[in-house]
């Protein structure tokens, strides 16, 4: 009852729409910086290898190479995923890890204020004489979820949509397959950042605090992420990184299922620690 | 099920250092309108929560309608709430929030009892109206007919005429009074002790995070222990009047006002207040006037 009248408000607001519009500019941004690069590159590495008198396939074989290149990068140079993504466009992969990156942010912004804004006008007080507090917090993260979940398939349909259009090579199927796989990553990777925006959000009384504060542990989450990432890998340090939500990323792309069980798993863990926590102290706290 | 509506003992509340509530024992009866009393710190809003679960006692024990208020959802169709100083959640029109509410209350037919309840704090109009829009009064009504929603029980009103008009004041105190003929039990914090005197059976008076004193309102106001008379003209002898059956005291306040104390537990009122008054005209004393006990806010002032 609480999920289907809050994603009414939701939907009500102008809100949800400002936060389609950001998502979206967001993710042309980034879609129109790498697809300009990207094409900037072939041109370059084009006439690179026409001057060098190099025949077509030698050019492919290069273009191939910076495209494997450029893909290991991203995942972490792991061949599994690397060979799983070979038919994806390159752009697609890039605006996706890209919008990875920064959807934490994006989560926070919209959920800062989703328990935080009603106890501190105490507005929560008219509810919990009528609903458990367990429910009035599953059903606001629900409904964040639900909409969260309706605007990364709009972007992510969108990222595809452009990618069909611009690469002959990218198939229907392929298409399909791959936005149904991109989208699900998504979405089990931003609910655990949802459920840390829940927990932040029921930590304070005002919601400035509440997205001052997330965003502090974003920012230590990917610096945790980055020095273990960076740490030489017998070092004790390199273990840090498992703390970070972030570091399993590239598991929801594995085309393994034990390495993407272990991906969504270690999501499903910090979803249920962060809401685990936000139920708690929820229980606990004076309203 | 118990009589007793909320049974509160030794209960403490501490913010930090501060003790907001100390040790305060009280118990509300079924169908009581119960005042809660004190000046500002006293410990009123703090008390008012902790019967709601909007805060936890730091030790002691609550009871609200035989349940335990901490414990999560227990009170649910048991009580209404009018909180101070609660806002109502923007992004809603008030008829469909109140239908809300009333759905998330278990409330049978939510919608109609909505209308119902904005009818009788006189505010069906504002059905369409944004939270938001509303002014003070009108979403101080709007609370008010939350609380109505279901017709619980219990109702625990906190300040429920602060900052209202006195028309819409009146209007407020006259749906307490509705409550009270149906026997609904009433707990009103408030400051405007004239209107807990009109309204309340029993009260509680707080002082500085502890109960100066408890009781029915003829006990706090000392109607059946004491009377004034008002004296026009005339000399007043004050042994003779201490002679009479059942007159403990008898003293001047000032040059006109006649201050008798008597036994309530073994003479009634009305013979005590004849015998004085009768006594009083045999001896050429001209009366303006006859008072039992005294204001509400007499007993207060005295206590903090």
């Amino acid at each position: 009852m609480v999920w289907s009248a809050e994603c009414r408000r939701t939907l009500r607001s102008g809100r949800v729409l400002a936060l389609l519009a950001l998502y979206s500019l967001f993710s042309l941004l980034v879609l129109l910086v790498v697809g300009g690069i990207t094409r900037a590159l072939r041109e370059q590495l084009d006439m690179q290898i026409a001057q060098a008198g190099a025949d077509a396939s030698a050019a492919s074989q290069v273009t191939e190479e910076f495209r494997k290149g450029f893909l290991g990068f991203l995942v972490g140079g792991d061949q599994a995923v690397m060979e799983a993504l070979a038919h994806v466009p390159l752009v697609v992969v890039v605006v996706f890890k890209a919008t990875l990156f920064f959807l934490p942010l994006y989560v926070a912004i919209m959920g800062f204020d989703q328990v935080s804004g009603e106890v501190g006008p105490r507005s929560i007080r008219y509810l919990t004489v009528r609903a458990r507090r367990l429910s009035l917090l599953l059903g606001r993260f629900l409904s964040q979820a639900t909409v969260l979940l309706g605007l990364v398939l709009i972007i992510d349909a969108g990222i595809f949509v452009y990618a069909w259009l611009t690469t002959p090579e990218f198939t229907l199927g392929s298409f399909a397959f791959n936005l149904l796989k991109f989208w699900l990553a998504a979405v089990v990777f931003s609910l655990s950042y949802l459920a840390l925006t829940t927990l932040c959000s029921s930590l304070f009384r005002a919601p400035a605090l509440s997205l001052i504060v997330n965003i502090f542990v974003l920012f230590g989450f990917w610096l945790v992420n980055l020095i273990g990432g960076f740490a030489a890998k017998d070092s004790p340090v390199a273990y840090v990184r498992y703390l970070s939500p972030s570091h399993y990323a590239n598991g929801l792309l594995h085309p393994g299922l034990a390495e993407f069980a272990v991906s969504g798993m270690a999501y499903v863990v910090f979803t249920l620690l962060f809401l685990g926590g936000a139920i708690v102290i929820l229980r606990e706290r004076d309203l | 099920m118990s009589e007793r509506a909320i049974e509160i003992v030794e209960v403490t509340r501490r913010f930090g250092p501060k003790v907001a509530v100390d040790g305060v024992s009280m118990t509300v009866n079924r169908g009581e309108v119960y005042g809660l009393i004190g000046p500002n710190g006293a410990g009123k809003t703090t008390t008012f929560s902790m019967m709601c679960g909007y805060l936890r006692p730091s030790s002691g024990t609550l009871r609200v309608m035989g349940v335990d208020p901490r414990v999560d959802g227990s009170l649910k169709g048991k009580i209404g709430v009018l909180p101070q100083d609660a806002i109502l959640p923007g992004g809603w029109k008030v008829g469909p929030l109140l239908t809300y509410w009333g759905r998330l209350g278990g409330v049978a037919n939510p919608e109609q009892e909505a209308r119902t309840c904005l009818e009788r704090v006189g505010l069906i109009e504002a059905w369409d109206v944004e939270t938001h829009a509303l002014s003070h009064g009108m979403a101080k009504r709007t609370a008010l007919a939350q609380a109505l929603m279901g017709s619980p029980p219990l109702v625990l009103l906190d300040e429920p005429t602060a900052g209202l008009d006195p028309r819409i004041a009146n209007q407020v105190r006259q749906v307490i009074r509705e409550l009270k003929d149906q026997h609904t039990t009433v707990v009103v914090s408030s400051h405007n002790l004239q209107e807990l005197e009109q309204l309340c059976d029993a009260a509680a008076i707080l002082d500085r995070g502890k109960l100066a004193q408890a009781g029915t309102m003829t006990e706090l106001t000392g109607q059946s222990a004491e009377f004034r008379v008002q004296v026009a003209r005339g000399t007043v002898i004050i042994p003779e009047l201490e002679a009479l059956p059942g007159v403990t005291s008898a003293r001047m306040e000032g040059e006109t006002l006649l201050h008798v104390r008597f036994d309530g537990q073994a003479h009634q009122p009305e013979e005590v207040i004849s015998r004085v008054v009768g006594h009083l005209l045999q001896t050429g004393v001209l009366i303006l006037g006859v008072s039992r006990g005294r204001r509400l806010e007499e007993r207060v002032l005295q206590l903090t």
